[in-house]
């Protein structure tokens, strides 16, 4: 796997770059998962504001709900979430779809013909999900605390711009740039894991499935050691 | 190749998106921390910050205008904080404005607040120090509240002995369990309001004659009211005062003929009882007395055959004519 990522960086920095190939990638890894991710953020704002109320009711903070909301979303779970959606339908498709190829011998077919196969298909890949990954847990983000917005307005009334005030009043960029920072980490680890699983796939079809599979527990697991790294080197760096 | 440039579009559009957000929300997050804001640096003296960090809010008059840039404990009863006030400030904070410590709600962020003086002041300008207020501290809330809890008890605890002795008051229980001192209270409470309600009325036409009285009507109301009655009033009593003043020289006149009257009387009294004259002599003697009224009655007797003789004057042919022109005459008269 460490050889495969130093490999991954050789070939990154190194001409000839396939554009093309990347932007199709990026509209497929990126734009296509949006729907899927887009409808859990919005769910999980809503589900996480009306789980989140009766406690803070309970208390009597509840007026805090769109600060702890907010807080909870932009700095873990929007990410976390998304990163985790991301590598259920990325890191599987990744892999099932490099798994498929090499057991159908089309990577050694690129390879006799010239054509870099690690090039066009892990780099691409792995870059563009390194990509996509920040700009769609920015867009879930969003769509979270609307749909967290839309879960305040179930119980009371409370104005947009009252909610965005309360939320951004409690947000600071200690709290949005680590956040976004690592999910560039996140989206790489699918990537990466997507196309180690998917590219060293073998026995087969059955092992196109264990290699979807693997991808998606191995960049999960992945992406939680991450995150703990990211709030360890947060607290660290933050504090310097 | 049609659907690879609208792939590409919708691909354009979708990170678009995401960068427009992201910029969006740095931007928001920029106003809020004013991080492009230009600042300048005050210090605030204390003798303790309670948790006060770099990093905390500064408010004025509740807005948040800047940040505690650094908190340094120079000895044991000094601790500066240098407080970053954004630009503006300095048209607004005075140098004589105070720095109190304070919390972001009730167990939020310690921040600082500035708080003006009411003297007026030039304007702040860097490096001025501020001096800071004393703190109220949790624990000096605690023993206050400690203190209230004490004052409570002492104050339940003869609620308590109260409660205990009009639960054990029998002749509260007889006035409570007495039947007819409701009937009667409602009876009483029905006086009241007829009461209350004739007292009302009786007010109302109090009000009704102090009105006119205020208008001048009535007796009273000319009384007080209209100035020539006054005026006449005063001349009456000025006319009294001198009927008065001459009922009295009357009295006084009169005091003085009852003594001339009085001593007048006295004289003759002396002079019947003890006097010399006839008075005394009439008076006293009894054989004077009695010749006095064997006197009047010879007198009498004269006086009667007088008066025969008279008549028969009257029918006397010398005298007849003339007694009766005098009785014409009389007649004519």
């Amino acid at each position: 796997m460490a050889r495969f990522t130093a490999r991954f960086f050789r070939e990154a920095f190194h001409p000839r770059y396939e554009f093309s190939e990347l932007i199709r990638q990026c509209f497929i890894i990126g734009y296509k998962s949006l729907s899927l991710v887009g409808l859990t953020a919005f769910i999980m704002g809503l589900v996480l504001t009306m789980q989140l109320r009766p406690s803070m009711v309970r208390y009597g903070v509840e007026a805090e709900i769109p600060a702890m909301v907010g807080i909870s979303i932009i700095r873990e779970i929007g990410p976390i979430i998304t990163a985790l959606i991301f590598a259920g339908k990325i890191g599987s498709s990744i892999g099932a779809e490099l798994g498929s190829m090499r057991v159908t011998e089309q990577i050694d077919a690129m390879e006799v013909s010239g054509t870099n196969p690690f090039k066009y298909l892990v780099v691409t890949r792995t870059v563009a999900a390194t990509l996509m990954l920040p700009v769609l847990v920015i867009l879930a983000d969003a769509i979270a605390l609307y749909g967290s917005y839309l879960g305040v307005n179930i119980y009371e009334i409370l104005s947009f711009k009252l909610f965005y005030t309360l939320v951004i009043d409690n947000l600071g960029y200690y709290d949005v740039i680590p956040a976004i920072i690592k999910t560039f980490f996140f989206g790489f680890a699918v990537g990466i894991v997507g196309c180690f699983k998917g590219y060293y796939s073998s026995k087969g079809t059955e092992g196109v499935g264990r290699s979807a599979n693997s991808a998606v527990v191995m960049a999960s697991v992945f992406i939680f050691i991450l995150d703990l790294l990211a709030v360890q080197i947060t607290e660290l760096v933050w504090n310097l | 190749m049609a659907n690879r440039t609208t792939d590409n579009v919708k691909l354009g559009v979708f990170v678009l998106a995401g960068l427009v957000l992201l910029v969006l929300f740095f931007y928001m997050l920029s106003k809020n921390e004013s991080i492009f804001a230009s600042r300048f640096e005050i210090k605030a003296h204390f003798a303790n910050v309670s948790g006060l960090v770099s990093g905390n809010n500064v408010r004025v008059a509740g807005i948040v205008v800047g940040i505690v840039e650094d908190v340094e404990l120079v000895n044991d009863t000094l601790v500066i904080v240098t407080i970053a006030l954004n630009d503006d400030m300095r048209q607004i904070v005075r140098k004589n404005a105070t720095a109190a410590l304070g919390t972001d709600g009730l167990i939020g962020n310690r921040l600082v607040n500035i708080l003006p003086a009411a003297e007026p002041a030039p304007l702040i300008e860097p490096g001025d120090i501020l001096l800071g207020q004393k703190d109220i501290s949790t624990e000096d809330m605690l023993r206050t509240l400690d203190q209230t809890n004490r004052n409570v008890l002492i104050i339940s605890n003869g609620l308590r002995e109260t409660i205990d002795r009009i639960n054990k008051s029998t002749q509260l229980t007889t006035l409570l369990d007495d039947e007819s001192l409701s009937l009667n209270l409602k009876a009483a409470l029905l006086n009241l309001r007829s009461a209350t309600g004739q007292a009302s009325a009786t007010m109302q036409d109090l009000n009704a004659v102090v009105a006119d009285v205020r208008n001048g009507e009535g007796s009273v109301g000319a009384l007080l009211r209209d100035t020539s009655f006054a005026w006449e009033l005063n001349q009456t009593v000025r006319k009294l005062q001198a009927v008065e003043n001459q009922a009295d020289r009357l009295a006084q006149n009169m005091d003085a003929l009852v003594k001339e009257v009085d001593g007048a009387v006295k004289g003759l009294q002396n002079d019947l009882n003890y006097g010399p004259g006839a008075a005394n002599l009439l008076m006293k003697d009894s054989l004077t007395a009695a010749r006095l009224q064997n006197a009047l009655g010879n007198l009498e007797q004269g006086t009667a055959r007088f008066s025969e003789n008279m008549e028969a004057m009257k029918h006397n042919f010398l005298f007849r004519r003339y007694f009766r022109k005098m009785e014409k005459k009389k007649e004519k008269d």
